[in-house]
């Protein structure tokens, strides 16, 4: 569609429609992220394993380094920028992470709090014969 | 070889189902004879079925959807005479028919009636409104009309081959689970379920990237007409909540097939995980359903008011808060499930709040017709009854939203009327709205308004005879889905529920009629100017029905209400300003990918549902290659050369030019 293109401003580019970098560029940029992303990958397995650091704080290593993981994908993969072209992009995202946010933490509140109205286990037991 | 499928599948036993499915086959095969021995298939073959014209796909879904609501609406005959006449006695369904009915009327109604016909509205006008050629992926929007229609044929398809589910339109674990519910049915409520699904989460991504993607020079996120707002979030909803319902339908089916126990009541399931997760879609669904309602709305009344929209810049935001609020109230569906007073007071008051922006909303119409210029045309008569019907249904929802209200009402036939009353004064209403209202866009020819408005009159009344009834009896005590009762205070309510049941079936066939004697008429209602209700956004700056192209220049939009400006401008100059040379448009070439696809989809649900391992993979990897096949094309695009938009524009310009200067001489 011809008269399409200068609908969109310049500065609203869909994923993958980002201006033209050359292919070496493009192509360091995903090995960085690869090499990241192994790494990031190779540590929680070393970490989970491993007696080096204080045994409970292994969970939330795995966690903060599963964050990590999502933010390399994010950044190299999906091409995800804090640039003025990809507002909608991190939008979405926001809006993804509130959603994620209010349905897990919803979720995990709700049911935590489901046998609230039940009398105690050791008052039902007696109760049954 | 054929799985869990023989001839015992057939109800041959059952009259009603039986006779209903051989009427049924019977017409479909006639309307099929027909098609072929007028040799109108190559025409329907290359025009509509494998069209990616989003005019003509929102035109398809809204047909399905207007099927459907016949099959639903039968569906609901049927359990009303059933209540009238169950009283002291089993009436004349059985109780195991009476449950499959009233499990297909609740998810015929919302999965099939009213998304399709919001997704059809939307497919058809958005893109006119934004001023734009076609949504942002054509060929992938033929894809999830034809899936939603895959879902459609399912569900019917249990009428004369098995059953359909007994147990409600969520189908509850554990009475879903196969201990309690061996049979097909459940299996066909969820890969229809799962299929349609993938068409919505389609059609939802789709239309999210038109609005956000797609707009003409000028068209600015605070210029869109509000029904392009409402579209945004509706779709934003479709995206984010969609994917809750399949994945909790796809562990309700592994418990089924292959002995999970996500949802059962031993080794370690939990059925209140399946409420909270089906409720955490169920809520978002029903701001999807009545958001593009409230757009509809917006349009027909600032149209027939002859006003801008009172407060557009409130009526985005309470829109978007309603998006985001409509996450944190799912809770309030089973507040009686044992959660403590933190749990369901918070709950309680997000759900309150939401009345809010609706409320905002409402004052809004009211202050666009203020002072107006009023015609009470049928589309507005849908809108004013909406506001009336609308507001009762949102005062009893507020009532339930307070928790020990709601231990009194939970699952009881009140609270089946407030979810009617919404669901019918809000989407059912704004649908028929929007229908009456770009009927004329769609089809290049006005709706009869003697028929139209006596369809309102009796469907507005008929659903005041029918419901209010229903909320007594709920007061009274009683529960919903009885199939039959002794208490003879509820019986005189339900007698009056059967009148009005009756009423809004003659609304219906007003409905119907009018299409008959409209389409009857049309040289007389034909709308040449493509203006009939003097409009104010861009749909209407085109001709009706619109070429395959909407327009021969992307509109230049400076402003809100984009047409009413174009129009006082060209009163003012006396003509429309000149045009620029035309050019070849390219166009996205037509493709039968979409009901390919679906072809495939319906063997392998089909197959699914039955056992069928063998046909499973045939279908999967049908539908497969189908999807390959798409992806390796060479060629998708079409020019339509500068002559002929010109030729097709002129007839267009020449039309209003005389519609201008009539209004010029007045």
């Amino acid at each position: 569609m011809s008269d399409q293109a200068h609908v969109r401003t310049e500065h609203d580019l869909a994923p993958g429609e980002e201006e033209q970098h050359s292919v070496g560029e493009r192509v360091i940029g995903y090995v960085v992220g690869l090499a990241l992303a192994l790494l990031l990958t190779a540590t929680s397995f070393f970490i989970a394993g491993t007696d080096l650091v204080w045994q409970p704080s292994i969970p939330v290593a795995l966690i903060v380094l599963a964050i990590a993981q999502m933010g390399v994908h994010l950044v190299f993969f999906l091409h995800i920028t804090t640039g003025p072209d990809n507002t909608n992009n991190v939008l979405a995202l926001a809006f993804g992470l509130l959603v994620v946010f209010l349905v897990v933490g919803g979720t995990v509140w709700i049911m935590a709090h489901l046998n609230q109205n039940m009398p105690p286990m050791d008052q039902i037991m007696p109760m049954r014969r | 070889m054929l799985g869990k499928l023989d001839w015992s599948a057939i109800p041959f036993d059952q009259p009603i189902p039986l006779i209903a499915g051989a009427v049924v086959l019977v017409a479909i095969l006639a309307v099929l004879i027909w098609v072929v021995v007028k040799g109108h298939l190559p025409y329907l073959w290359h025009e509509w079925i494998t069209s990616v014209d989003h005019k003509r796909i929102g035109v398809m879904y809204i047909l399905l959807a207007s099927v459907m609501l016949l099959r639903g609406g039968s569906d609901a005959i049927m359990m009303r005479i059933q209540q009238a006449v169950a009283f002291q006695s089993q009436g004349y369904l059985p109780p195991e028919h009476y449950n499959q009915i009233f499990s297909a009327h609740g998810t015929i109604m919302i999965f099939f009636v009213a998304m399709p016909f919001v997704i059809g509205l939307m497919n058809l006008i958005v893109p006119l409104q934004l001023g734009v050629r076609d949504v942002a992926f054509p060929t992938l929007n033929s894809v999830g009309f034809w899936l939603t229609a895959t879902g459609a044929l399912l569900v019917n398809l249990s009428l004369v081959i098995g059953e359909f589910a007994r147990t409600g339109w969520l189908a509850f674990p554990p009475l879903s689970e196969l201990s309690y519910s061996p049979g097909v049915g459940v299996d066909y409520y969820a890969w229809s379920l799962q299929i349609s699904g993938v068409g919505t989460l389609v059609a939802g991504i789709n239309l999210v990237t038109t609005v956000l993607k797609l707009r003409t020079r000028g068209m600015n996120y605070l210029r869109m007409p509000m029904f392009c707002w409402t579209t945004l979030a509706s779709n934003l909803l479709i995206v984010a909540a969609f994917p809750i319902l399949t994945a909790t339908l796809a562990m309700l089916l592994l418990d089924r097939y292959l002995g999970f126990h996500f949802f059962t009541n031993e080794a370690g399931g939990n059925v209140m995980m399946f409420m909270n997760l089906i409720w955490a879609w169920g809520h978002p669904e029903v701001y999807i359903l009545v958001l593009p309602a409230f757009g509809i709305f917006s349009e027909v009344v600032s149209t027939f008011s002859g006003k801008a929209l009172f407060g557009y810049r409130s009526m985005v935001l309470a829109t978007m808060a309603i998006c985001v609020i409509s996450f944190m109230v799912w809770l309030h569906h089973f507040f009686t499930m044992g959660a403590g007073p933190d749990v369901n007071a918070i709950f309680g008051i997000a759900s309150m709040i939401i009345a809010i922006p609706t409320g905002v909303k409402i004052y809004n119409w009211l202050f666009t017709m203020y002072g107006g210029r009023i015609r009470f045309a049928t589309p507005m008569l849908w809108s004013v009854g909406f506001m009336v019907t609308f507001i009762i249904g949102g005062l009893t929802g507020v009532l339930v939203a307070v928790p020990p209200a709601d231990f009194m009402l939970h699952n009881s036939m009140f609270l089946v009327a407030h979810f009617h009353n919404v669901i019918i004064g809000g989407v059912l209403f704004g649908a028929f709205a929007g229908f009456e209202y770009w009927f004329p866009k769609a089809f290049g020819f006005r709706l009869d308004e003697r028929w139209g408005k006596l369809a309102f009159w009796f469907t507005f009344l008929g659903f005041y005879v029918t419901f209010i009834p229903l909320y007594i009896a709920g007061m009274l005590g009683m529960t919903r889905r009885m199939q039959h009762y002794d208490v003879a205070a509820w019986r005189p309510w339900m007698l009056v529920a059967a009148v009005g049941m009756a009423v809004l079936t003659i609304g219906v066939i007003c409905q119907v009629v009018q299409i008959v004697v409209s389409i009857r008429n049309r040289e007389a209602l034909r709308d040449r100017t493509g203006d009939p209700w003097d409009g104010r956004s861009l749909e209407w700056a085109t001709s009706s029905p619109p070429p395959v192209f909407n327009f021969a220049f992307n509109p230049d939009v400076r402003g809100e209400d984009a047409y009413w400006d174009m129009k006082a401008h060209a009163k003012q100059q006396q003509l429309e300003h000149d045009r620029p040379e035309y050019q070849d448009i390219e166009m996205p070439r037509n493709s039968p990918t979409g009901f390919v696809c679906a072809f495939f989809a319906t063997i392998m649900g089909f197959a699914l549902i039955w056992h069928i391992w063998w046909m499973v993979i045939l279908g999967g990897i049908g539908a497969f290659a189908t999807f390959v096949v798409f992806a390796w094309r060479d060629h998708d695009e079409y020019v339509i050369p500068a002559e002929e938009v010109a030729r097709i524009d002129r007839i267009n310009i020449e039309e209003r030019r005389r519609l201008v200067s009539m209004a010029g001489a007045v």
